[in-house]
C-alpha cells in the first residue's frame, strides 16, 4: 500500500534529500561521468571542452603496445588479492573459535579488531621497522631457527610481505562479522543434527558452511575488491619497489595522472579496475549463489 | 566440553596477543634512544627517555598536522553520521515514487572505486579555488554511501507503529528523528562513527593529491614523510605512530560495546 506523503513529511523529506542530492551529483555522479569521457577523448589539459574523441584507442594502449609496467601492476595486484582471500579461511578459524565460546567474548573481539582501527600509515611505518635486516621478525625467526627473510626489501618476498601486514591489519573485521553470521544459526539445527547422529565435522559441512555462505560471500567480496585497490600500504611499506615488485594498479593510476599528466590513460585504466571489480562481484555471487535455503 | 572450550581460548589468545605484540613493541620502541632501538632486539628500553615524542613534536609540523587531521575528522563525521540517519529515515520510511531507483543509483557509486573520479574531483577542486585547502578534503567527505546504506536498513526495522503514534500526537518529523530514531538506532550511529572517524583520520590517497603545503598536510601525510626524512630514525617513526592511532583506540575502545553489534549488522544485512 502506497501511503500519499503529507505534507510535514514531504517538507522534511526535500530538505534532507536535496543537499545530498546535490552533493552526489556534484562530487559522485558527475565525476564518473567526467572520468569516462576523459577515457574516451584526447584529454586537452587547457581546452578540455573541444577534446578530441578517440574512442578506445586508450584502451588499445593498455592492451597492444609498450606499456610494461600496466601488466606489471595488473599481475601484482591480482597476485595481492588472491594472497589477501586466502586470509579468509584464517578468520573463519578465529570466527568459529570466537562463536563457540561461553565468556570473554568482547575481551577477545576488542584485541582481534584493533588492528582495524588503526591508521594504516602508522602501522605500515611501524611494519617497515619490524621488517629490516635485523629488525625484530627476523629476530624472531632466528630465535625459531628459521632462516631470515629480505621481507620489503626482496623482489620476491616484498609483495607477500606487504599482503602480511595487510591481513594482520584486516583480519579482525572479517573475523567480527563471520562470528555474527555463525552466532545467527538457529542452536535447533545444531540440535536437530546432533539427535541424528551427526558428529561436527559433518554438522560443519552440512549446516555451518551453507548457512554461512551468503556472510562468506560477502566477506570474500569485500577482501578482493579491497586488494585491487590497494594503495597507502605498498606506498608507504615500499613505494612499490623494489623493482616495481610491489608496483599496483592504483599506483599506476595516480602516476599516470598526477605525475605524467596523461588524464586519458589513467582514466581508461581506473574503468578497467571498476570492470573488473564489477564482473568479480557479479561472479562470486554466481558462483557461490545457493539452490536451495533453510 | 571443557577441553573443547580451552582449546578454543587457546587459539583466540594466540590471535589477540598476535593483534597485540606489534603495538606493544611500537610502545616500548617510542620510547627507546636511537642508538638502542636500531642496534637491540630488546622488548624494554634499557634507559626510558621521550625523545622520540620530543623530536617529533618539534620538527615536522607533527602538532599543526594532527590539528588538521581533527579539522577533517570530527566535522566531517560528524556530518556523515546524522546526514545518513536522517537519508537512511527518509529512505526507510517514506513512500514516494522512484524511491528505489534513488537507493540503487546511490547504491551504485560504492562499486565506483575512488581512483575512477580522482582526477575529475581534483578538477572540480582547482575549479572551486580548493587546491591545498582543508576544506577540499572536508566537502568531499560530507557523504558516505555506506552510511546511508547501514541506517536506512537499520531503521527498515523499527516497527512504523512507533512513528505513527507520534505523528498522531502531533510530532514533528525533526523530533521523531531526535526522540524515536536516534535512541532506537544509536548502536548502528556508534558503529558510523567510529568508521567514519577512521576512515577520515586514515584518508592518505586523495590528501596526498590534494594538500602539498607542509602546514596544510594531515597526520597520515606527516606520516609517511617521516620515512625519508627520518630514515632509521625508529624511535621517532614509533613516537609519531603512537600519538597518531591512541586517539583512534581510545575512541574504538569507548564505543566498542555497540560497535560490534552495529557491524555485526552490516554483515548479515549485506
Amino acid at each position: 500500500m502506497i501511503k500519499i506523503l503529507r505534507r510535514p513529511q514531504f517538507r522534511f523529506g526535500l530538505v534532507v534529500l536535496v543537499p545530498i542530492l546535490a552533493w552526489y551529483i556534484l562530487f559522485s555522479f558527475r565525476p564518473i561521468v567526467l572520468s569516462f569521457r576523459m577515457a574516451i577523448v584526447d584529454y586537452d589539459l587547457l581546452d578540455p571542452i573541444s577534446s578530441p574523441f578517440v574512442g578506445l584507442a586508450h584502451f588499445k594502449a593498455l592492451l597492444f603496445t609498450e606499456y610494461q609496467l600496466f601488466w606489471t601492476a595488473v599481475i601484482n595486484s591480482f597476485s595481492y588479492a588472491l594472497y589477501i582471500s586466502l586470509g579468509v579461511p584464517l578468520a573463519l578459524v578465529f570466527a568459529y573459535c570466537l562463536a563457540n565460546i561461553t565468556r570473554g567474548r568482547n575481551k577477545y573481539q576488542w584485541a582481534l579488531f584493533l588492528p582495524v582501527v588503526v591508521s594504516m600509515a602508522a602501522i605500515a611505518l611501524l611494519f617497515r621497522f619490524m621488517m629490516t635486516a635485523n629488525g625484530i621478525l627476523n629476530c624472531l625467526l632466528k630465535a625459531g631457527g628459521l632462516p631470515p627473510s629480505r621481507w620489503l626489501a626482496g623482489p620476491e618476498s616484498a609483495l607477500p610481505s606487504i599482503a602480511l601486514v595487510s591481513l594482520w591489519k584486516g583480519l579482525g573485521g572479517n573475523i567480527v562479522i563471520l562470528a555474527a553470521g555463525l552466532l545467527s544459526i538457529p542452536m535447533e539445527l545444531y540440535d536437530a543434527a546432533k539427535v541424528d547422529g551427526a558428529n561436527g565435522w559433518q554438522t560443519f559441512w552440512k549446516i555451518t558452511l551453507p548457512l554461512l555462505s551468503h556472510t562468506l560471500k560477502l566477506v570474500i567480496i569485500l577482501a578482493t575488491i579491497g586488494a585491487l585497490q590497494a594503495y597507502t600500504s605498498a606506498i608507504i611499506l615500499t613505494g612499490g619497489g623494489p623493482a616495481g615488485a610491489t608496483y599496483m594498479i592504483s599506483q599506476f593510476i595516480v602516476e599516470e595522472a598526477f605525475a605524467n599528466l596523461r588524464f586519458g590513460l589513467a582514466s581508461s585504466v581506473a574503468f578497467v579496475l571498476f570492470a573488473v571489480i564489477l564482473l568479480i562481484t557479479l561472479m562470486q555471487f554466481r558462483l557461490m549463489r545457493t539452490k536451495w535455503e533453510y | 566440553m571443557k577441553i573443547r572450550q580451552f582449546a578454543l581460548h587457546l587459539i583466540l589468545l594466540i590471535g589477540a596477543f598476535t593483534s597485540l605484540a606489534p603495538f606493544i613493541w611500537m610502545a616500548f620502541a617510542s620510547f627507546k634512544g636511537f642508538p638502542e632501538v636500531v642496534s637491540s632486539p630488546r622488548l624494554l628500553p634499557l634507559v626510558w627517555t621521550l625523545d622520540g615524542y620530543r623530536e617529533i613534536l618539534s620538527r615536522v609540523g607533527f602538532l599543526m598536522a594532527f590539528r588538521n587531521s581533527a579539522l577533517i575528522a570530527i566535522p566531517g563525521t560528524a556530518t556523515v553520521v546524522l546526514g545518513s540517519t536522517a537519508t537512511g529515515y527518509v529512505l526507510a520510511k517514506y513512500q514516494f515514487p522512484g524511491k528505489e531507483v534513488l537507493f540503487r543509483l546511490l547504491l551504485s557509486t560504492m562499486m565506483v572505486p575512488f581512483t575512477v573520479v580522482i582526477i575529475p574531483l581534483f578538477i572540480t577542486m582547482k575549479d572551486l579555488g580548493l587546491i591545498d585547502k582543508l576544506e577540499g578534503i572536508l566537502i568531499t567527505s560530507l557523504c558516505s554511501t555506506f552510511g546511508i546504506f547501514l541506517m536506512r536498513q537499520t531503521i527498515e526495522t523499527i516497527p512504523n507503529d512507533y512513528i505513527d503514534a507520534a505523528r498522531i500526537d502531533g510530532a514533528s518529523e525533526l523530533w521523531i528523528l531526535h526522540q524515536v530514531i536516534f535512541p532506537l538506532v544509536h548502536s548502528a550511529m556508534a558503529t558510523l562513527a567510529v568508521l567514519t572517524f577512521l576512515g577520515q583520520w586514515d584518508s592518505y590517497l586523495w590528501p596526498s593529491v590534494l594538500l602539498k603545503t607542509t602546514d596544510h598536510q594531515t597526520l597520515p601525510i606527516i606520516i609517511a614523510s617521516m620515512r625519508s626524512l627520518f630514515a632509521t630514525r625508529y624511535n621517532i617513526w614509533s613516537a609519531g605512530s603512537m600519538l597518531t592511532v591512541i586517539p583512534v583506540m581510545v575512541l574504538f575502545t569507548l564505543a566498542q560495546r555497540y560497535f560490534v553489534e552495529g557491524l555485526a549488522l552490516t554483515g548479515l544485512k549485506g
